[in-house]
């Protein structure tokens, strides 16, 4: 009876999803892992000859590769800690009866919905070493010294990148996490109470294990798209100045621009690596730790 | 007591000033929009000593290619959402339905996209290899982008749906078909309307993508018609900070009116996991 069922479900209905995920995702998957060794020059397959590792060579020896590898490292664990813990805050500030909570909610979301290439702009002129208005406030109350010419300076540049980021995308974290909270059954809290628990233990012991489901997503959320940036540094520094915030995304782009497709590759090959290995391990680290509600 | 009502005044005062932070930035891009050249390039958050609306917005109208833009966008949009809401919700139907190793190692490798980027340089010479248009090569990678992601939210919710409704479909002589498009697909629609909503989101808003296959100013989306813009105009601050202004107005008035959905929406996938 039970094989008789499943022999009506055909993959019919799943094919054409499927011929499309298979033609532009799984064959340029693989693809990419033989082109990574491969020297090829521009589009021209006929060119292609067998180069080993050396594409991977380039891409650990090439100093504004490296530091595209540094960069992406420091990018993603500076924006993941410091989303995560802004956004936690704000859902725990947020997550009481309180008269604005709406309208609070909503403001934090905004740049979420507003699109990088925007956010970028108007960052590059807030931002702006003379007239930005970053600069002009901080002059105002007196702290001439803290004026700097935050995406030009080589040494800032990087961490400039990571406030805009930061602040585009704090307000998301905000809402997945509080809405992680409001599942928690109000019980929970009262049983708590009784016990004579308040404040932070209420928190560390009820909030925070029932939230890690929540939790734990926000944070790999936060960590793929730290390591996988482009738009946002493609937006503001293009990966200047010089090379200070080059990351992957900005040197499979250029690569792409300038025809070095095999040493693309296998920087697209190596952070697909590295988004999987940090990320699955991490994953399921959390997730182990999880109580069921 | 006293304590508590000094806590609370705290908090609120972090929260305005939080607020301030994510308004002012949006307050300075409006405002300099309105003044002229040289009072615009000061950046600054002051009220304009004169009003230059209507001129900055035509003169950036005029040679930014937003309207263009705007169609552009639309465009890709509408199809990539219809796309991935009929591909994916079929995928989802026959993969969750189907309980055997084979679909489940399918269903893995679909879900296994959430976490790898896509390869986007072999994607390029898979579409030179098809000579699709870049339109096109646009279209069909944005779907797949989006598709691990859709599957995933659908696969989910179908969880939810007994197969009896199934079962007296097949017993009525309804063939797999029939079954999805007039008895499942309804059924799916409160994911629908999330998964609408994300995925309008995620390819209205692509750059990272979208970059790589339109490269001509006829086929911009809005997001490249506003990096190209800034290109070409970037001491004319008051048309980039306008350009800004009109590109996110349309997005913006959405959000504002939906906002309750679109929150809920575009946080639906990671809550539940």
């Amino acid at each position: 009876m039970k094989r008789g069922k499943m022999k009506r479900y055909s993959y019919a209905l799943a094919v054409p999803g499927l011929a499309l995920y298979i033609i532009f995702f799984i064959i340029p998957a693989v693809g990419g892992l033989l082109l990574s060794f491969v020297k090829i020059l521009g589009f021209d397959l006929s060119s292609a000859r067998f180069g080993g590792i050396s594409n991977y060579i380039d891409v650990f020896t090439q100093p504004n590769m490296r530091l595209a590898i540094y960069n992406s490292f420091v990018f993603a664990v500076i924006t993941t800690i410091l989303k995560t813990v802004i956004g936690l805050s704000l859902a725990v500030a947020l997550n009481r009866r309180m008269p604005m909570t709406n309208a609070l909610r909503t403001i934090f979301f905004l740049p979420a919905v507003i699109n990088t290439v925007a956010v970028g702009l108007i960052f590059s002129s807030l931002m702006h070493p003379t007239n930005g208005l970053i600069n002009t406030f901080l002059r105002s109350i007196g702290l001439e010294a803290m004026a700097k010419p935050w995406l030009v300076d080589t040494r800032l540049a990087i961490f400039s990148v990571c406030a805009i980021e930061i602040w585009k995308w704090s307000g998301f974290t905000m809402v997945i996490l509080l809405s992680g909270m409001q599942a928690i059954g109000k019980d929970y809290y009262e049983a708590a109470e009784i016990d004579g628990a308040v404040g932070w233990k209420k928190f560390r012991y009820i909030t925070f294990p029932l939230l890690l489901p929540a939790f734990n997503n926000a944070l790999i959320l936060n960590m793929i798209g730290g390591l996988k940036v482009f738009d946002l540094i493609q937006a503001t520094t293009q990966g200047g100045p010089g090379s200070a915030t080059e990351v992957f995304g900005t040197i499979i782009f250029k690569s792409f621009g300038s025809g070095r497709l095999g040493e693309g590759c296998a920087a697209s090959v190596l952070l697909a690596v590295i988004i999987a290995a940090i990320t699955i391990p991490t994953y399921k680290y959390i997730a182990d730790r999880e109580v069921e509600m | 007591m006293k304590r508590i009502k000094l806590g609370t005044i705290c908090l609120y005062c972090i929260l305005c000033i939080a607020c301030f932070v994510i308004l002012i930035p949006v307050f300075m891009v409006v405002i300099n929009s309105f003044k002229d050249r040289n009072e615009a390039a000061m950046m600054n958050i002051h009220l304009p000593s004169s009003f230059h609306i209507l001129e900055n917005y035509k003169e950036m109208i005029a040679e930014g290619g937003i309207i263009r833009g705007f169609l552009n966008s639309m465009f890709i949009t509408v199809i990539c959402v219809f796309g991935l809401i009929l591909l994916c919700s079929a995928m989802a139907f026959v993969l969750q339905r189907k309980k055997n190793l084979f679909s489940k190692i399918i269903n893995m490798t679909v879900v296994f996209g959430l976490v790898l980027p896509i390869q986007i340089i072999p994607t390029y010479f898979v579409c030179n290899f098809f000579h699709l248009p870049h339109v096109a090569s646009a279209i069909f990678v944005l779907i797949v982008a989006n598709m691990s992601f859709t599957v995933f939210l659908y696969t989910g919710f179908m969880k939810s749906i007994p197969a009896e409704i199934d079962e007296s479909a097949w017993i009525d002589g309804a063939n797999q078909f029939q079954l999805f498009f007039h008895i499942i697909f309804p059924l799916l629609q409160p994911v629908t309307v999330t998964a609408i909503i994300i995925n309008f989101m995620a390819v209205w808003n692509d750059f990272g993508i979208s970059i790589y296959f339109l490269n001509s100013a006829r086929n911009y989306t809005l997001p490249l018609t506003v990096y190209n813009f800034f290109g070409n105009h970037s001491s004319d601050w008051q048309l980039v900070f306008a350009n800004v202004v009109l590109a996110t107005l349309p997005v913006m008035i959405v959000y504002l009116l939906l906002q309750k959905y679109i929150i809920a929406g575009m946080t639906a996938g990671a809550v539940k996991g």
